[in-house]
């Protein structure tokens, strides 16, 4: 590969003997990419004895992977108002580290995102940065997302906005959400709505279940997710007769409960969608006891969650607060459930809900600890563990975080590779991986200004080689 | 394992018999005498001679153990905390004339810290130290008054202290550091 | 004599130092205690529970004599610093450490220290720096133990965090129990009252469930919660094991049938204000431990209290000073108790720990 620097148009890029995945086309196979000159020349799936030849010399899905450039639909990126924690710039490298081309951020900044002048200030960074990642924006629903007041949702729809949310809250009036989904649905926009009544969690900690008992930990009902997901689904129900494009996105699902309630309200026809994270995912509230198992291997052969002291299974100490995170981590049945949502389309997409955060707010007593969990540059290897171990198809992991995530944003211009699949004659938007090589998780080796997450120190599947954004070289290996 | 055997059973047995003699002529009696034997082998030594004692003058002598653990001077170099033995002192130690009993003397440092305790139980007329072997390389100003076996030996060597009551048989043997199993 | 016993017992234990230079003792059969912090009591072993016992009889022994003092902790620093307000335990702690000759700092923070601004860590960080070489510490959040464990470079002993553990209380609720009852196998332990925000039921359940105890929880329904879920678990002998049994009930009478040992736990006025129960009267009539209540267990069954008490309500007055209510000793004990986790704690050197781990 020609000498190329981070921002370059990629001048000539020729991969052979890999396994390319293409989620719009439906396809996946033994194949060649040729980018020249920013634009992907050249996309050949070989057939026959030639894909024969190429899986025997190592060109299988356990080697250098091609897709189209990640999209996560929701990423924190705290500027302005918390450049401690991340600044566009550390997050749109952070994105790129981890194959995202194109992310969307959550409007929960200082001053939030609601009116188009934020947006203006955050766009400008983006552009500063010199960054080729695309970087979209959520408004807020409510100004200063307060829940009372409607935000500027037209201005900041005419200002490109692709979502709107109160995310880090709930849009706790259903007067509020009844009328933000009325106008929304006259815009055409989906509202991505954070699912939790606050009345039930006051003061929580942890998932409510036997780790927190054991942990003396205050208790985070599932229920408080279940029940605002069901209310904001009726919600929904109520406002179509008026605004037949209305759309709701249920983000971050974490319990069985709440999936339930979107896989029922699909098959009743509701325009609802959800997303879900690696992290709730991969990892259950064990963790928070100080095991680092995965999800899958945290249960037994009828389901139940494993008992970890039983098991003696903690490698770190308990109370991390890298561990906390709203929703929290739930125990592992819910984490099977998820998985299961992923595989039978429940869950849209997988975002990562990335929350980097400054190690002063982190550094405190588990209970007053900030809640989020940095996931931008581990989520392709959370999923590909989840492949390695038979769990998830790498087709639909590559769904998830390509065309899932694009058709909950309602596929419109502008989203690059995730919407249109590996197509000779574009500007390349791709991401080249190493699903059989691992990297280790470390500070050092995160482009993230926030350090907090529980992979710290663990060897992650699917090393990120290059990340080529719009023609541009967003991302190389250090070793590539 | 190339262990002298430098005290025979009988060898034992003579020894005590005569240091409880020696003790009760330095004393001119029996009275107020207590004998306390230092964890762990100085405990039976101290019952042996007790019992010896009982035999040639028909007087029960009060019969202590103490363990120095809480008044060693080398707990901060060795890594973990020793387990304790335990320290019962069944008289009251004011005016007595306590009797220390162990069974080797070497650098002197665990006579210190007996002598450091036993004064945190009261204050005794006189203390005196009976041992069963003295080995030589003391560190500190201290000697004993009544020694079954006096046994020159290097630094580099170990003297081992066998009793039926904690290891099934009575020898006393030295062996040199290195060749221990 | 028990000395002369444990002297026989042991086959080959540790010796004084009786060879060149220094540490030169002789193998151990017993391990010697290996932890560097006590934050809890489901790390320890039935050998290191063993250990704390035979221990903390050495330091009784220590408490009998005129001179309650023993030199082996002379020169070193011992920081007790409470966040929650507690007499008895904090000056529980420091009459442990000075019996040991330590040096000792006791700090009163109050939850202001932390609106003040000034942060935990901060904190741990100044206290070391100040000379400190094991923290004793008491915090109303759960775990909060484990992030000075991380950042100081001596011990850390938890003198009681949150809702989750109370490490010394358990060690001597179980010291007290074993003076009176010997093995506690199949005994019939009964801990009574709030465990849901109780720290001292926790930590008992791992204490009394490794000794293999008969245990019974016992409560009205709300303040259950959890435990219920926890009894689940370890049943069909899915949990830790050993024990004989973990029932949790409401039903007061069943629980207290045949007890061979009843725990009270005091009720706080708050749990109203949350409504999460009715009313302390209410609880009192139907769950406080009065004579009638305790004639279902065993005659000579222990009454235990890990104190301060609320009489009238989690607990009678007339039953608090019958004879074999040992909530006296308790606190004698924990005397001892906390002289021995003081010892044991302060022998192992931040040296000798594995890259990585905080000790356990």
């Amino acid at each position: 590969m020609a000498e190329m620097r981070v921002g370059e148009t990629v001048k000539l890029l020729e991969i052979s003997r890999a396994w390319l995945v293409d989620p719009v086309a439906g396809r996946e196979g033994p194949g060649e990419v040729v980018v020249r000159d920013g634009i992907l020349e050249a996309v050949t799936w070989l057939e026959g004895d030639e894909a024969d030849a190429a899986r025997a010399e190592g060109g299988g899905p356990g080697g250098i992977v091609v897709a189209p450039g990640l999209l996560d639909i929701h990423v924190h990126l705290r500027e302005p108002g918390n450049e401690d924690a991340e600044t566009v710039a550390s997050g749109l490298a952070a994105a790129a580290h981890g194959g995202f081309t194109t992310v969307c951020a959550m409007p929960n900044t200082t001053p939030a995102a609601d009116e188009p002048g934020v947006f203006a200030r955050v766009r400008a960074a983006a552009a500063a940065s010199g960054s080729p990642v695309e970087l979209l924006l959520h408004g807020a629903v409510t100004v200063g997302r307060g829940g009372e007041r409607l935000a500027a949702l037209g201005e900041l729809a005419d200002a490109g906005a692709v979502g709107f949310s109160d995310d880090g809250s709930p849009v706790q009036s259903p007067v509020i959400l009844r009328n933000a989904l009325l106008y929304l649905g006259m815009l055409g926009l989906p509202l991505f709505e954070h699912v939790e009544d606050p009345a039930l969690t006051a003061g929580a900690e942890a998932n409510e279940g036997y780790v927190a008992s054991v942990l003396g930990l205050k208790g985070w009902p599932a229920a408080a997710e279940v029940a605002a997901a069901q209310r904001a689904i009726a919600v929904l129900a109520a406002v179509l007769p008026d605004a037949p494009a209305a759309r709701l996105h249920l983000t971050h699902l974490s319990t069985a409960g709440a999936l339930d309630a979107v896989r029922r309200a699909k098959a009743a026809g509701l325009p609802v969608t959800c997303d879900v994270t690696p992290h709730h995912l991969g990892f259950t509230d064990e963790w928070v006891a100080g095991s680092r198992r995965w999800a899958w291997e945290a249960v037994d052969d009828d389901g139940i969650a494993r008992d970890p002291w039983a098991d003696r299974a903690f490698v770190a100490h308990p109370y991390a607060t890298s561990c906390k995170v709203n929703p929290p981590l739930r125990a592992a049945e819910d984490a099977a459930a998820v998985l299961a949502a992923l595989v039978d389309g429940t869950a849209d997409a997988v975002a990562t809900d990335h929350a980097p955060h400054a190690q002063v707010d982190k550094e405190a007593e588990f209970g007053l600890a900030a809640n989020g969990i940095c996931g931008l540059e581990t989520a392709l290897g959370v999923l590909l563990a989840a492949v390695a171990a038979g769990r998830l198809t790498l087709a639909r992991a590559i769904e998830a975080l390509t065309t899932g995530p694009a058709r909950v944003l309602g596929g419109r211009p502008g989203r690059r590779g995730a919407a249109r699949g590996l197509v000779e004659g574009e500007p390349a938007d791709l991401v080249v991986f190493d699903a059989g090589e691992t990297w280790a998780v470390t500070p050092a080796a995160l482009a993230s200004r926030g350090k907090n997450t529980p992979l710290l120190g663990r060897e992650l599947p699917g090393r990120v080689l290059l990340t080529v954004a719009d023609g541009r070289l967003a991302h190389r290996d250090a070793e590539a | 394992m190339d262990a002298r055997q430098i005290m025979t059973a009988d060898e034992i047995r003579r020894a005590i018999v005569r240091i409880s003699h020696e003790i009760v002529e330095r004393q001119a009696g029996t009275e107020g005498l207590v004998l306390v034997g230092i964890q762990r082998r100085g405990v039976p030594l101290a019952e042996r001679i007790a019992a010896a004692i009982a035999e040639h003058e028909d007087v029960a002598v009060p019969v202590g153990a103490l363990d120095i653990t809480f008044y060693r001077d080398d707990l901060s170099l060795i890594a973990q905390q020793p387990i304790v033995k335990g320290t019962a002192i069944p008289v009251d130690l004011n005016a007595k004339t306590v009797v220390l009993v162990d069974d080797v003397l070497f650098t002197g440092r665990t006579i210190r810290a007996a002598m450091d305790a036993l004064v945190d139980f009261g204050r005794p007329q006189a203390i005196r130290l009976a041992v069963l072997v003295d080995r030589g390389h003391r560190e500190l100003p201290i000697r004993a008054d009544h020694v079954g076996k006096n046994v020159p030996t290097s630094r580099d060597e170990l003297v081992k202290v066998h009793l039926a009551e904690t290891d099934g048989e009575d020898a006393v043997r030295i062996e040199r550091r290195g060749d221990e199993a | 004599m028990r000395a002369v016993e444990g002297a026989g017992a042991a086959a080959r234990g540790a010796g004084p130092v009786e060879g060149a230079g220094t540490a030169t003792t002789e193998p151990a059969t017993e391990l010697p205690w290996h932890h560097r912090h006590l934050l809890d009591v489901d790390g320890l072993s039935a050998a290191d529970i063993a250990l704390v016992m035979k221990t903390t009889d050495a330091m009784k022994e220590i408490l009998a004599r005129p001179i309650t003092k023993v030199p082996v902790l002379r020169g070193r620093n011992v920081t007790i610093i409470f966040y929650e307000a507690s007499t008895r335990t904090r000056v529980s702690f420091e009459v442990a450490a000075k019996n040991l000759s330590a040096d000792v700092v006791n700090i009163a923070a109050s939850a202001s220290s932390v609106t003040k601004g000034e942060s935990l860590v901060d904190t741990i960080r100044t206290i070391e720096a100040l000379g400190a070489h094991m923290i004793v510490m008491r915090h109303g959040t759960s775990g909060a133990p484990y992030l000075a464990a991380e950042v100081f470079s001596g011990s850390v002993l938890n003198g009681g965090d949150g809702w989750h553990a109370h490490p010394s209380q358990a060690l001597l609720d179980l010291y007290t129990m074993r003076a009176h009852l010997g093995d506690l196998r199949g005994r019939k332990v009964v801990i009574l009252g709030d465990v849901l925000h109780s720290r001292v039921a926790r930590s008992n359940v791992w204490t009394l469930t490794a000794m293999g105890a008969d245990l019974w929880i016992c409560g009205p329904t709300p303040i259950l919660r959890g435990f219920d879920a926890w009894a689940a678990r370890w049943a069909n002998g899915r949990g830790p094991g050993g024990h004989a049994g973990f029932t949790v009930t409401s039903d007061i009478d069943a629980a207290l049938a045949d007890a061979d040992v009843v725990m009270a736990l005091r009720l706080q006025r708050e749990r109203m204000d949350a409504g999460l129960l009715p009313s302390l009267r209410e609880y009192a009539a139907r769950f406080g431990l009065t004579r009638e209540r305790l004639a279902a267990a065993k005659p000579d069954a222990l009454v235990m209290h890990p104190g301060p008490m609320n009489e009238g309500v989690e607990i009678a007055p007339d039953v608090a000073v019958l004879d074999r209510s040992v909530i006296t000793e308790q606190v004698t004990n924990g005397v001892a108790v906390r002289m021995a986790l003081l010892y044991l704690l302060s022998g192992v050197h931040a040296g000798g720990f594995p890259e990585g781990s905080i000790g356990g």
